[in-house]
């Protein structure tokens, strides 16, 4: 799916988090969004879904401007799995809640394809490591397959050796099921290895675009000064 | 200036809360009355709610009950009125002391978690979570919690006005020398089904209040580890002062 961001604008209270950003989203590509933390990135993926509103700008989803967000997902920033709820049954959770009980074959599948051993089917959130419980929110966000996945910072909190494999995880993924993959992070690392176009955010201005492979060449004097200070 | 300033912003931000708590509660409604009605969540969490607070619930009644009965002989022997002493402790634990005290320890109790449980789940995220998977937030986490706090509330009054009146008994029995079958007959005669009723009315507004307020506390927390506890403390305070307050409106209507 195409999504174009024109000028868009959000305010909280007094505070004008993104003043002018524009950014286009192509279909079936992975998408990066860099920004320093605190720069609003989560804010505009939010804004995307539509799970915030918006003060000024335009959003097009395919040419339109209305959506049917259940071809949304997201994998959000730690996971946000609900504690009260198995892995297997925070993976399949709408089928789960709507009583449905042929999840299993689907759960098991998805939780295989993300790197989750069965037998941690029943556990609890409390009861995995912070990898494993990005692995299950990142099934619980496949389940519904969507055409569309935000990711967001989908390796912070995890070590490098588990950075990497959840990169790897969300490369293959992404390739496998021909998503629409739009990611936030700070790190230029992933965005390299996971991304295929980027854009780059700084005082809620979209200052800097192009392609993953060419970040390193950039002109830019912020975003060069962001690559410096960022991990890579 | 600064202080004309600063009660501005106060009674600025008192109306907008009344007024987000009002259009909480008719979101509620709205929800309520067409419903995905997850009838296992709401099973599950009322049993919870249930056994959790059976422990507390026991222990407010039996000191009250006993504290009551302590208290009213203190009184009613300066004027040789001791015999009136089991109607006094059936009476208040009916129709005051059993829905208030019960109401005030389910705020702590149960009220806190709930503003609790629903604050940490905003703060990390799992509010958005829900949304992205299609779930209303009212369905999924207020009307459970509205409907089995304010179902559970009658039945715990009803648990506390009976282990009350059993605490009242004990001591006056056992402390204060009544005769044990005439304790219980004037207690049986002299309540009326209007007495128990007028207090399980109150439950039930009391339980609504709770949970309305511990919902809204939790859903409309500020943000980090500073937000949840002030989520909690909220929902205890608020929800204390208003079961105060509708308790004396509710007193006044059935006087």
């Amino acid at each position: 799916m195409n999504i174009e961001i024109r000028n868009l604008q959000k305010k909280f209270n007094d505070n004008e988090v993104l003043k002018d950003i524009s950014l286009k989203i192509e279909k079936n590509k992975s998408t990066i969004i860099l920004g320093q933390s605190g720069c609003g990135k989560s804010v505009l993926i939010k804004i995307i879904y539509q799970l915030l509103n918006y003060e000024k700008g335009t959003i097009l989803y395919e040419g339109k401007k209305n959506i049917d967000i259940d071809k949304f997902s997201m994998l959000f920033q730690y996971g946000a799995l609900f504690d009260s709820l198995s892995l297997s049954e925070n993976i399949a959770f709408t089928d789960y809640m709507d009583n449905k009980i042929n999840y299993s074959k689907k759960v098991k599948s998805l939780m295989s394809d993300v790197g989750l051993d069965i037998s941690n089917y029943h556990r609890y959130p409390a009861e995995v490591s912070g990898g494993m419980k990005k692995r299950a929110a990142l099934a619980r966000a496949l389940y519904k397959n969507p055409k569309v996945i935000f990711l967001d910072e989908p390796t912070t909190g995890l070590d490098p050796i588990n950075s990497d494999l959840i990169n790897d995880l969300i490369i293959k993924v992404i390739k496998k099921r021909k998503i629409t993959a739009v990611t936030i992070t700070h790190d230029i690392k992933s965005a390299i290895k996971t991304g295929d176009n980027f854009y780059f955010i700084d005082k809620g201005i979209t200052q800097e675009e192009g392609r993953c492979d060419n970040i390193l060449s950039t002109k830019n004097k912020i975003f060069k000064s962001f690559i410096t200070g960022a991990r890579y | 200036m600064i202080f004309i300033e600063n009660l501005g912003k106060f009674f600025i931000s008192l109306i907008s809360g009344v007024g987000k708590l009002i259009l909480f509660i008719a979101l509620f409604f709205r929800y309520f009355f067409k419903p995905k009605f997850y009838l296992k969540i709401n099973f599950k969490y009322f049993i919870n709610v249930f056994i959790s607070s059976i422990p507390i619930i026991a222990l407010t009644g039996i000191f009250s009950g006993m504290v009551l009965a302590l208290q009213s002989y203190t009184g009613f022997s300066r004027f040789s009125a001791e015999s009136a002493i089991p109607n006094i402790v059936v009476l208040t634990l009916t129709r005051e002391l059993g829905p208030v005290l019960t109401g005030l320890m389910i705020s702590a109790r149960v009220g806190s978690s709930i503003a609790a449980e629903i604050a940490t789940m905003r703060v990390t995220e799992q509010i958005d979570a829900l949304k992205t998977l299609n779930t209303n937030y009212y369905n999924y986490l207020v009307t459970p919690r509205v409907l089995a706090l304010t179902l559970a509330m009658p039945i715990f009054v009803t648990l506390v006005d009976f282990i009350g009146v059993m605490g009242g008994y004990l001591v006056s029995v056992y402390k204060l020398g009544f005769n044990e079958n005439l304790y219980l007959l004037n207690t049986i005669n002299f309540l009326s089904l209007n007495d128990y009723l007028s207090g399980i009315f109150k439950a039930l507004v009391f339980g609504f209040i709770i949970s309305i307020v511990s919902c809204y506390s939790g859903l409309y927390s500020g943000k980090g580890a500073f937000g949840v506890g002030s989520a909690t403390t909220n929902s205890v305070v608020v929800s204390s002062i208003l079961i105060l307050f509708s308790n004396y409106i509710l007193t006044e209507i059935f006087f």
